[in-house]
């Protein structure tokens, strides 16, 4: 369902210039549940943006679905983005000005969809990773574990086909890190597509599928 | 979206205060410098209301003479008026059009009372300075018999003292009407002109009354001529030459109204130019105060944006909820600012039309939605226009 083909990144700054991905193949499919692991910076988080579209690759291909994205404009990466893409960051990056409810709708607001809808598919969402009772509350007033339930509910409000997770349990302790690996599970087991980036063997363990890096090359 | 902006916006509402301010200032900067031009800008698009050109201005200075000046004078004023090269001749008040002096007193007509523009002048005045009347006549040698001096009034001290009441045949009284040898107290109007911006294009319209000279006055020295077009300097000469001869001892001055106008023009354009660089100065910075602010603003909502267009916003929408959110603020801080802009018409203050205000209010509101917009689209295109990725980085 996600294909990456012969994808290169480099990163060049006025000094210096970084390989962070080389050659690297990937094929994702439907109902997977893979982990990403290897040191830091070892292009990681790179890869995941890659493939969220959040980046654009130095060379390769990236196919979704069998067709091929390439010099797609704005428009049309907006929407890949919004209806087949759902992101969790290490860091939440919630917006802290507005109430859990209003920030699981942001990616609501891309689409056409009535604010009435909106409030309800939030709900739902919010429901699902178990903070009905938290919905008026602002970012501020939420643990850590809470807060990346928010945005876990986020990222699956809008129902798309693939979730990539960047380290979503990297700023959480163990026990609100198995929550929120539960919460990925029990996704997965609904038919979510996850790919997560993790530093924690015994998470890893319990994905489908490992996928290693090691100074942007695939070793696993 | 605009229910989520506005809620974006109140749960900021803090943060937002200081923008708040700078925008409503500037609105109230913006205000006061676009009612002066204004209010300049309108005065000069009115007429003058006279004709300036080939217009002289001849000073009789009687100097150590004091014998016989009333007939000297009127025998002068027939003499200038038998050339064949004058149109037509009048006497007038020291305060002739682009001069330095003015003259002004309070008329009143029974209970109401206004200050005018006092001019002192004769029968051939309108002829002289082509000053078309509205109503009436301009007075005539046999108003003289009458037992209250005729005057002319302009538009301005009709609406003042008669408001709609036709003012033709009314009598108006003076607080003060021993002055320049007058002796009659009361005043008749016998016709009503439009304009007479004697200072120039940026005078204010003001009200005006124009006196019929005492015959026999010997005080006001001042002669305008109307010469027929081609008229030279060697008729000048001529002039003044026949008019020393009539007087001896007498200084005689001659000046065109044309110089003198552009004298004045140059007296008040070096104000209003350099209130023009201070206004563009004013603007200027207020326009690089608000870029300032929207620009910090922005670059500090950067991994916002990225985390925006990652959940599927495009760069056209990311722009558009900042401008929505700068037009929103803009809104409430002019919103603001009209409390305090409105009274300005409301109270009358300094005595201007209310329509110069409310033209400035709606000036200033276009320029501020103008430069705010500007100054968010341009950050936030740039914000918008970085990759997600890069965006997202910069926590
Ligand atoms: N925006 C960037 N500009 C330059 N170099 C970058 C940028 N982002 C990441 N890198 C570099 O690319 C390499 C891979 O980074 P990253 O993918 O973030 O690693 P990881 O997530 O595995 O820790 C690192 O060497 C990092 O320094
Ligand atoms: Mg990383």
């Amino acid at each position: 369902m996600l294909q990456l083909t012969n994808i290169d990144k480099t990163y060049r700054t006025s000094s210096v210039e970084t390989l962070a991905l080389n050659n690297i193949n990937l094929n994702v499919k439907k109902g997977e549940f893979i982990s990403v692991m290897g040191p830091s910076g070892c292009g990681k988080s790179t890869l995941l943006n890659i493939m969220g579209l959040l980046d654009e690759p130095t060379g390769g291909e990236i196919s979704i679905d069998g067709s091929r994205v390439a010099n797609y404009h704005d428009k049309e990466l907006a929407r890949l983005r919004n209806e087949k893409l759902g992101f969790i960051f290490q860091s939440f990056h919630l917006i802290n000005d507005l109430s859990v409810l209003d920030n699981v709708e942001i990616p609501l607001l891309y689409r056409k969809t009535s604010a009435k809808v909106r409030r309800e598919l939030a709900q739902e969402a919010l429901e699902k990773v178990g903070l009905s009772n938290r919905m008026k509350h602002f970012p501020k007033q939420l643990s850590g574990g809470q807060k990346q339930r928010v945005a876990i509910a986020r990222a699956i409000v809008g129902r798309p086909e693939i979730i990539l997770a960047d380290e979503p349990t990297g700023n959480l302790d163990s026990v609100m890190g198995n929550e929120i690996l539960d919460i990925l599970q029990k996704l997965n087991d609904d038919g979510a597509t996850i790919v997560m980036v993790t530093h924690d063997d015994a998470m890893a363990q319990r994905t489908h599928r490992l996928v290693r890096l090691f100074d942007g090359t695939q070793v696993l | 979206m605009l229910r989520h902006l506005l809620k974006l916006i109140w749960n900021k509402k803090g943060s937002h205060s200081l923008l708040i301010i700078e925008i409503w200032a500037s609105f109230m900067v913006l205000f006061g410098v676009l009612s002066l031009i204004v209010y300049n800008l309108n005065n000069y698009l009115e007429p003058i209301g006279f004709e300036y050109k080939n217009v002289w201005v001849v000073d009789l200075n009687n100097n150590q003479d004091t014998t016989a000046i009333a007939e000297k004078t009127t025998q002068i004023m027939q003499r200038i008026r038998s050339y064949p090269q004058v149109a037509s001749a009048s006497r007038m008040s020291s305060n002739t059009p682009f001069s330095a002096n003015t003259m002004n007193n309070s008329t009143n007509y029974q209970k109401i009372s206004s200050m005018a523009d006092d001019y002192y002048t004769d029968e051939e005045f309108s002829k002289t300075l082509d000053l078309p009347l509205t109503a009436g006549r301009w007075y005539l040698p046999e108003d003289r018999v009458s037992k209250s001096t005729p005057v002319v009034i302009n538009k301005k001290l009709q609406e003042k003292l008669f408001g709609d009441e036709n003012p033709l045949g009314k009598v108006l009284g003076n607080n003060d009407s021993e002055s320049e040898g007058n002796q009659k107290t009361t005043f008749r109007v016998v016709g009503v002109v439009d304009k007479f911006k004697a200072k120039g294009e940026f005078m204010l319209d003001n009200p005006a009354i124009f006196k019929l000279m005492d015959k026999n006055d010997k005080w006001n020295k001042l002669v305008l001529i109307k010469t027929k077009a081609g008229t030279d300097a060697t008729f000048e000469e001529r002039l003044v030459k026949d008019i020393a001869a009539m007087a001896p001892g007498w200084g005689i001055e001659v000046s065109y109204l044309t110089e003198s106008r552009k004298n004045r023009h140059n007296l008040t354009l070096v104000p209003v130019i350099i209130f023009l660089i201070i206004s563009g100065f004013l603007l200027t910075n207020v326009a690089l105060g608000l870029f300032g602010i929207l620009n910090l603003g922005i670059a500090r909502r950067r991994s916002e944006i990225g985390l925006r267009r990652a959940m599927g916003a495009t760069e056209g929408s990311v722009t558009a909820q900042f401008l929505g959110e700068m037009w929103v603020l803009a809104a409430f801080s002019v919103i603001l600012g009209l409390l305090f802009a409105v009274q300005f018409p409301i109270m009358n203050v300094f005595d201007i039309a209310a329509g110069v205000y409310l033209t400035a209010i709606a000036a200033a509101i276009v320029v501020i939605f103008v430069i705010v917009t500007l100054c968010a689209w341009y950050p936030s295109r740039q914000a918008a226009r970085v990759q997600p990725a890069l965006a997202l980085h910069e926590e």
